[in-house]
């Protein structure tokens, strides 16, 4: 069992070899992170990225100092913005905002305070505000789920979607879907919400297949939902008439597609690690000679059974 | 006796302040008031007497605009009047004390004197001038009361004094008292009777409702006299004496509904000693001792600790020094729980807050406190339903169904009912605390009877009681409290109001025997 | 004829749902969807029998959902854990459940003794508790998932999708707890305290209860619902992170009033509390069995039966006196 304390035995370790090789910084410099809390699989995925990201950087940096502060919603953001102006003086902030336009203000009043800023996944309402964004692509990650069902299924087929939290992202992703679909065979029988959460996406599947006597193929737009919905189609025994499309590329579906010994097919990458890209990224533009400054577009491609060794994180908790 | 009746002569030629004529009350199918005529004159203190349940809280409401009448009209210094709030009525300098205090006890007296008429000074309140006036309220109440005081931390008689000058600064026309004087002492009794013969001088109407008959000789003018909801009398009170007074309001001898209980002999067997206890609930050094087959009575005026002994007692309390032998034998009592072990029953003078679950059904609340008696590992609802139905039987409850909620019980079923369900653990010592408080006169005897049963049984009954008359009439022996002491324990003879009076207002035997009846013996006797 | 409207208003709710769900759907009344329907409403449902012991005693426990996910956390670490010291796995599972049971008995005692001897309002008690087990979980999770071993997990696997004669395992151990907790409830001397005693304190005390005792055992009964909850939850998934049982107290309350339990104290009602789960998953099954109404609006239908639920139950009732 483990208890209250986490080993960092490998961190020292780490931070000991790294010791031979240190580019000098020109001054002290403090890099605030701003992320949305582990409420949910992915999510702390995220925040077990930015943690490695600033555990490998400090060690190699002195002199860097990154601060990360997660957040339950986009007032305790906004509040965790203004500390780290006034309390720790943030040189630069990598922020993965709860919301695009609540938080576009209080990013621009850090920028005000001489900031550099770094955006990851959600832009912010005011593009000009930015020196960098890491943009994940979510139209994307829905149009390669829905290309792949297209492909596959291209004598045609029946379809159910799972969807996350209403949100923004989530719209985007399943009009991505949709347009990945559209122009084949392919008919959507339902999509409901369940929540980016196993337990909720346990129940939604039930109901589809109680609903529906046919369904060729499941697009979960979230991992975690798409194990809970594997688990609810092996009950029904009905694993073989289906497959899976995931999403996010938690490692215990990875490992499933690698091993091809799942009814998940594919899914599609969504990293959580992007934290860490947009952390490099700016903690780059006062260590490297390098330019950093512009946009950066992450791929989600399909995580398939020949790529998937290289997707998949053994420590990381998602 | 009477000092002021030339102001009533003056006071006939004017207008009644207030005049009721013909006022009907039902609540629900249940009729309170019939056809009831009163009026009050400016400058008259009119008395309004009779029993607990007789209508006079329910009349002084309709007066006062917190209740409307089912029939009947008003007249507000000669004009038909109808009061749509109470608020209407107070506005006119119609004023009532209740009988309940209504401050918010965690606020300071100033700010509760002025309670919703701050005075204001621009958009703040002008704590300066509330203080100050506050004072002078007090002052004239001779209550030492500090205006920045927390209510809740004044004592019982205080806050009966802030409550009469918040009254008292609203410049009242007709000022009504309900038992003003059941929380305060012989002296802040007095005081408040020197403030209203100040406002009687100044031409205010004061309706006044006391049970204490000396009181009433004391202060009133007129006396009106209700009894099951009707108008008996009214009466100038010089006319009467205060047999008349207690024949009027009971309407037949008093001595008579007391059973007779034998007096236990001298040696019978202690079954229960308490020696020095004290709690921190205000008992200093309490010790009596309780004999088998008697009962004995405890007197005290109000907050001289005669429930908080008997609470610590039976382990509600702790006790923190002192010793407690039941049989002879030397017993701890840690919980209420200890005590029922030891046979040892409590019956609560709040019925409703303490006594019963008003929203439950009369079986359940019946076999509450023995339900051990029915329980092997299921409840055995055959033998609780069978014990109910010979317990009311017993104690003659009247109940529509044992299926009915104990809170639509009237007063004196439900009195039964919880006499019921502290005997069926078959106790050997009763404390019965208040027993009859509030309910009607019938019920009252059948209550002295049971008791009676009890004693004849071989039990033994310690009665806490505020009626003088019913601890007379009941005990062999009286213990009188004072101040969390028992200063005395009457046998025989001695047992009188006057001496009664005495050691519960602290003064011990009678030894200025000469100069009676002004104060302190007769202030506090309470006869209904 | 007089109807008890407190008994007969959650089973007209529940009637009228059945009837919606046939109307929707011809699946509604397949015996694989009633049987989704009885095992989903049980972790709810055996959690909600719980709570009718708590509320009826005049208390209220927030900490259910998180309690689940603290349990189940420690459940799947304390078995992955054994599974390397012994190979019998029908015992690293009981092992695991008895883990289970103890944690939410001792959590419940937690709760109890805090509102009780540490004079707390139980509201706050259990709101303090509601977070100290989720931040416990995520934090074991490091935010992430904990998963169960699969050679446990095969082993266990039975307890969730097990059946005997075709009844569900999970609906089994709902309707037995039901049925205990009934007789408790109104057939012992503890479930007449326990009503007491959220009925007037005061009288329970002077009544020679031991109110504090009371308390703090349905706070136990409660926490020992959960950890049953738990583990037939367990092998479900296979796993807990920090979003397991999210909102579950709230349900189970919900599910406690439109059962007829009074949210103030004083009266409970076990069969209502089932059926008031059974209520609620019934509404959630119907919305995932049509796509009429919009999903954003889910929770707006949800509101509209709960609130419909209580009026029968009690608007009606008032005016049949």
């Amino acid at each position: 069992m483990k208890f209250l304390i986490k080993p960092v035995a490998a961190a020292f370790a780490l931070g000991a070899m790294a010791l031979a090789t240190i580019p000098t910084l020109a001054a002290d410099i403090t890099i605030g992170v701003s992320i949305p809390s582990a409420t949910h699989g992915w999510a702390g995925g995220m925040n077990w990225h930015a943690a490695e990201a600033k555990r490998r950087l400090e060690a190699a940096n002195p002199g860097l100092k990154i601060i990360i502060s997660a957040s339950g919603s986009a007032t305790e953001q906004a509040n965790a913005l203004e500390d780290m102006v006034s309390v720790q003086n943030i040189d630069a902030l990598v922020i993965l905002p709860f919301e695009s336009d609540p938080l576009t203000d209080p990013v621009r009043r850090v920028k005000e305070s001489g900031a550099f800023i770094t955006v990851v996944d959600r832009g912010l309402s005011d593009p000009t505000i930015r020196n960098i964004y890491v943009a994940g692509d979510n139209p994307g990650f829905g149009r390669s789920a829905g290309q792949y069902i297209a492909k596959t299924l291209s004598d045609g087929g029946k379809v159910v979607a799972m969807r996350g939290i209403p949100t923004v992202i989530d719209d985007q992703r399943m009009d991505g879907f949709l347009a990945g679909i559209k122009g084949s065979k392919i008919e959507l029988l339902d999509s409901k919400h369940a929540n980016w959460n196993r337990d909720k996406a346990f129940e939604v599947m039930q109901d589809f297949l109680t609903r529906f006597p046919k369904i060729d193929a499941v697009w979960a737009a979230d991992d975690d939902m798409a194990l809970g919905a594997l688990e609810a189609i092996r009950e029904a025994g009905r694993e073989t008439e289906m497959f899976l499309v995931g999403g996010g590329g938690a490692k215990d579906v990875v490992a499933g597609v690698r091993d091809g010994n799942s009814s998940i097919a594919v899914t599609v990458l969504y990293p959580p690690a992007m934290i860490a890209t947009a952390i490099d990224l700016t903690a780059a533009r006062f260590i490297s000679n390098g330019p950093v400054e512009g946009i950066f577009n992450l791929a989600s491609p399909l995580i398939t059974k020949e790529n998937a060794a290289a997707f998949y994180f053994a420590k990381s908790p998602y | 006796m009477s000092s002021s009746n030339d102001s009533i002569a003056n006071s006939l030629d004017v207008l009644p302040a207030l005049r009721a004529s013909g006022i009907n009350k039902s609540f629900g199918p249940i009729a309170v008031l019939h056809d009831i005529d009163f009026e009050v004159y400016p400058g008259e203190i009119h008395a309004l007497l009779g029993e607990n349940g007789a209508g006079k809280s329910t009349l002084v409401k309709i007066l006062a605009g917190f209740e409307q009448p089912t029939s009947g009209s008003l007249a507000f210094n000669g004009a038909p009047t109808v009061w749509d709030s109470m608020r209407d009525a107070e506005e006119n300098g119609i004023v009532l004390i209740h009988q309940e205090l209504n401050l918010a006890g965690l606020l300071s007296v100033e700010e509760n004197i002025f309670l919703g008429r701050e005075i204001k000074k621009g958009l703040f309140v002008d704590h300066t001038t509330m203080r100050k006036k506050s004072r002078t309220l007090l002052d004239q109440l001779e209550c030492r009361a500090s205006v920045t005081a927390r209510v809740d931390d004044l004592s019982v008689a205080d806050q009966q004094m802030i409550e009469i000058a918040k009254a008292t600064s609203r410049n009242a026309n007709v000022l009504f008292l309900d038992e003003p004087t059941a929380v305060l002492t012989p002296h802040e009794t007095k005081s408040l009777f020197k403030l209203l013969r100040r406002l009687k001088s100044e031409g205010v109407a004061i309706v006044f409702i006391s049970h204490k008959l000396d009181e009433i000789e004391q202060i009133a003018d007129r006396i009106t006299v209700l009894r099951d909801g009707k108008h008996i009398d009214t009466v100038p009170a010089h006319s009467v004496t205060k047999d008349d007074m207690a024949r009027l309001m009971v309407g037949r001898d008093l001595t008579e509904y007391f059973p007779h209980i034998p007096v236990p002999d001298k040696n019978a067997d202690i079954v229960l000693s308490v020696q020095g206890v004290a709690t921190d609930t205000g008992i200093v050094d309490a010790g009596f001792d309780l004999r088998r087959a008697e009962v004995l009575g405890f007197a005290g005026l109000q907050g001289a600790g005669r429930t908080a002994l008997m609470e610590a007692l039976i382990g509600l309390d702790p006790i923190t020094t002192g010793t407690i032998q039941q049989n002879g034998t030397t017993v701890k009592f840690k919980t209420p729980g200890d005590a029922k072990t030891a046979r040892i029953a409590y019956l609560t003078k709040d019925r409703k807050g303490k006594g019963l679950l008003l929203g439950n059904d009369l079986v359940h609340n019946f076999s509450l406190f023995a339900l051990e008696k029915f329980t092997r590992f299921f409840i055995n609802r055959k033998a609780e339903k069978a014990a109910f139905d010979a317990a009311a039987k017993q104690f003659d409850l009247r109940a529509a169904s044992p299926k009915m909620l104990a809170g639509s019980l009237s007063g004196g079923n439900q009195q039964k009912l919880l006499l019921a369900k502290v005997l069926e653990i078959n106790p050997d010592i009763i404390i019965l605390d208040e027993p009859t408080r509030g309910i009607d006169v019938g019920a009252k005897s059948q209550i002295y009877g049971f008791i009676a049963d009890l004693v004849s049984q071989g039990r033994s009954v310690i009665v806490l009681s505020s009626e003088l008359s019913e601890i007379i009439g009941l005990s062999s022996r009286v213990a009188v409290m004072h101040e969390g002491r028992i200063t005395g324990v009457l046998e025989g003879d001695q047992i009188t109001e006057e001496e009664i009076m005495r050691f519960a207002t602290g003064l011990g035997a009678s030894t200025d025997a000469g100069k009676n009846n002004t104060t302190t013996a007769t202030t506090v006797e309470e006869i209904s | 004829m007089i109807i008890n409207w407190k008994a007969a208003g959650p089973l007209i709710a529940l009637g009228a749902l059945l009837v919606l769900g046939t109307l929707i759907n011809g699946n509604f009344l397949s015996t694989g969807n009633m049987t989704n329907i009885l095992t989903r409403s049980s972790f709810i449902g055996i959690i909600a029998i719980g709570a009718t012991f708590v509320i009826s005693s005049g208390s209220i426990d927030l900490s259910v959902g998180s309690m689940a996910a603290f349990i189940a956390g420690v459940m799947i670490m304390f078995m992955n854990t054994l599974k390397d010291l012994t190979d019998l796995m029908w015992l690293v599972v009981l092992a695991g459940v008895l883990a289970g049971a103890v944690l939410g008995m001792f959590a419940g005692w937690l709760n109890g003794i805090l509102t009780t001897r540490g004079k707390i309002e139980a509201f706050i008690v259990t709101l303090g508790t509601m977070g100290i087990y989720r931040s416990l979980v995520t934090y074991l999770a490091d935010g992430g998932t904990l998963s169960l071993n699969s050679q446990v997990r095969s082993m266990y696997r039975p307890v969730y999708y097990g059946d005997i004669l075709g009844i569900p395992f999970p609906v089994i151990i709902f309707a037995a707890m039901a049925v205990l907790g009934y007789v408790v409830l109104n057939h012992t001397a503890y479930g007449r305290h326990v009503q007491s005693v959220g009925a007037n304190e005061h009288v329970a005390r002077y009544s020679a209860i031991s109110t504090d005792r009371v308390k703090i055992i349905a706070f136990m009964i409660q926490g020992a619902c959960v950890a049953m909850a738990t583990i037939i939850y367990v092998p479900r998934l296979g796993s807990a992170s920090s979003s397991t049982g999210v909102l579950w107290e709230l349900e189970a309350i919900a599910a406690v009033i439109i059962g007829g339990t009074l949210l103030k104290g004083g009266y409970g009602r076990i069969g209502g509390t089932v059926a008031g789960a059974l209520i609620l998953t019934l509404i959630g099954n119907i919305l995932n069995l049509t796509d009429a109404i919009s999903n954003y609006l889910n929770g707006a239908v949800q509101g509209v039966i709960i609130i419909a639920a209580v009026f029968l139950q009690r608007g009606i009732g008032k005016k049949q006196k």
